[in-house]
């Protein structure tokens, strides 16, 4: 399953990556050196940088539309229409492809998979600036049409891992749980559904990067969030302004991110 | 809709061109810088760590943020839009190299040096060869992300179909709107599975044969 969790660390994967090659052993090392890596270097960058900025917005000089938008209560509701952006996209996101993935696994639906998830990887090839366009000229702007947009965005990586992490639970165990008189949502949610959690929450901090960093385009249809600083920036072409929308908005993705892997790595199921 | 695309076929096709364009030759340049620091990283096996953690990071940067920070380095234009593309293709490319490189047979290099390959040759003979797929198919995740990501380098001034969708983001309200919007972005993913297409094929033509499944 090791190469399925590599392919969903690649936030805008639209392709799953073919099969790698490599021994267990040195795969297992590798991504645990990794691991410590990303659980302790993006937070403490994203500390550093964030500081720096602080440091700069107090001591640098500013023209008045600067001022403006780099207020503090400025930045913290462009900060938290961002958060609300993503939190609410991602919520809807696990709502949809974890039970749709779930569905697809089940043996009825199975023989759908293949063009689901064909259907949705030639969706995510879609660019996301034209999804957000085209949403938004169909149901008008505002922040109900980004968090539509962001969450169709976001639902093939969750709904990728979901079916992958299920097809890949070893099916000894699922018999062995029917044999212990478990009925089959119980096999679901007492076996499955563990085992496959880490392969879930992989694809859980892919879709997560994803879509808080395409909430960056919401602006564009008065959706809110950080990207109004830069979309200021450009159309006045005030540097300092895009400077600061474009480093606040990066830091928020690698925090996201480093959420994501925490989520991630607590997921883990002990016994695997 | 028709009519609309009928009207403007060579500008479209024109800028569907452009599109193509832009990506490709990002994804050429960016393929030969990951090969060669794959090269590095698999001879200094310290890089490694770090060169994924930075891979990692690296792709979390929104696309709109990175394009517009070159925009205060160099001009409006393509320049921007071409080193943003490059930037993002690298990585998958990148993360995919270091690991088909790893993956080549320790037994295989071990008979290429006693047949007397120096290391450069068992480099081009033996290693990439057999890394090849891998690569490959980082290539491919980098084709499809490389083709979203020009589209937004649209807002910088860079050229393609991105330009369409920005036109029906300006234009809302307007009877062509839908119609740019549509066009842009049907047109991304046209290009986006043509160019799937061309590196299967590619795949096809350049692997190895002993290697091909």
């Amino acid at each position: 399953m090791a190469d399925t969790r590599t392919a969903a660390r690649d936030p805008h994967a639209g392709i799953v990556m073919e099969a790698e090659p490599e021994t267990g052993a040195k795969q297992g090392r590798r991504i645990d050196r990794e691991t410590v890596l990303m659980l302790t270097v993006p937070p403490a960058l994203v500390l550093i940088a964030f500081a720096a900025f602080v440091v700069w917005r107090q001591s640098a000089e500013f023209n008045e539309t600067e001022l403006r938008q780099l207020a503090w209560t400025e930045i913290r509701s462009l900060l938290w229409q961002h958060v609300k952006l993503t939190v609410t996209s991602s919520v809807l996101v696990v709502l949809i492809a974890v039970p749709l993935g779930i569905a697809l696994t089940r043996s009825g639906l199975r023989k759908f998979s293949p063009f689901v998830v064909g259907f949705a990887n030639i969706g995510q090839g879609a660019p996301s600036i034209g999804l957000i366009v085209l949403l938004a000229i169909w149901l008008g702007y505002g922040f109900w049409t980004s968090v539509l947009a962001l969450t169709l965005y976001g639902l093939l990586p969750v709904l990728r891992n979901t079916i992958v992490g299920l097809d890949g639970v070893d099916p000894t165990l699922v018999e062995a749980g029917r044999g212990l008189g478990m009925s089959a949502g119980l096999v679901l949610l007492r076996v499955e559904l563990p085992l496959a959690l880490s392969v879930i929450m992989a694809g859980v901090r892919t879709s997560l990067v994803l879509v808080v960093g395409t909430a960056t385009l919401a602006t564009f249809i008065n959706g809110g969030g950080l990207g109004a600083i830069i979309q200021t920036g450009i159309s006045l072409f005030l540097p300092k302004l895009i400077v600061a929308g474009a480093l606040l908005v990066a830091l928020l993705a690698l925090f996201v991110e480093w959420l994501g892997r925490v989520l991630e790595f607590l997921a883990r199921p002990k016994g695997v | 809709m028709w009519d609309f695309i009928v009207e403007r076929r060579e500008a479209l096709l024109y800028n569907t061109f452009q599109h193509a364009n832009l990506v490709v030759q990002a994804v050429l340049v960016a393929t030969v810088i990951a090969v060669l620091l794959a090269v590095l990283i698999t001879r200094v096996p310290r890089l490694e760590g770090p060169a994924n953690a930075i891979s990692a990071i690296g792709l979390t940067i929104p696309s709109f943020a990175l394009v517009s920070l070159l925009l205060t380095f160099f001009s409006f234009g393509s320049l921007p839009a071409f080193i943003a593309v490059a930037f993002y293709a690298v990585l998958p490319v990148l993360r995919n190299a270091v690991v088909g490189l790893q993956g080549v047979d320790a037994t295989l290099l071990e008979s290429a040096r006693g047949m007397g390959m120096s290391e450069v040759t068992t480099l081009v003979r033996v290693r990439l060869p057999l890394a090849w797929p891998v690569i490959l198919a980082g290539v491919r995740v980098s084709m499809q992300m490389s083709m979203g990501v020009a589209a937004i380098a649209a807002y910088v001034g860079g050229p393609g179909l991105g330009t369409y969708i920005l036109k029906g983001l300006t234009q809302i309200g307007g009877a062509n709107a839908i119609n740019y919007a549509l066009v842009g972005t049907i047109g991304v993913v046209v290009v986006a599975l043509l160019a799937d297409l061309v590196l299967l094929l590619v795949g096809r033509a350049t692997i190895s044969k002993g290697i091909r499944v």
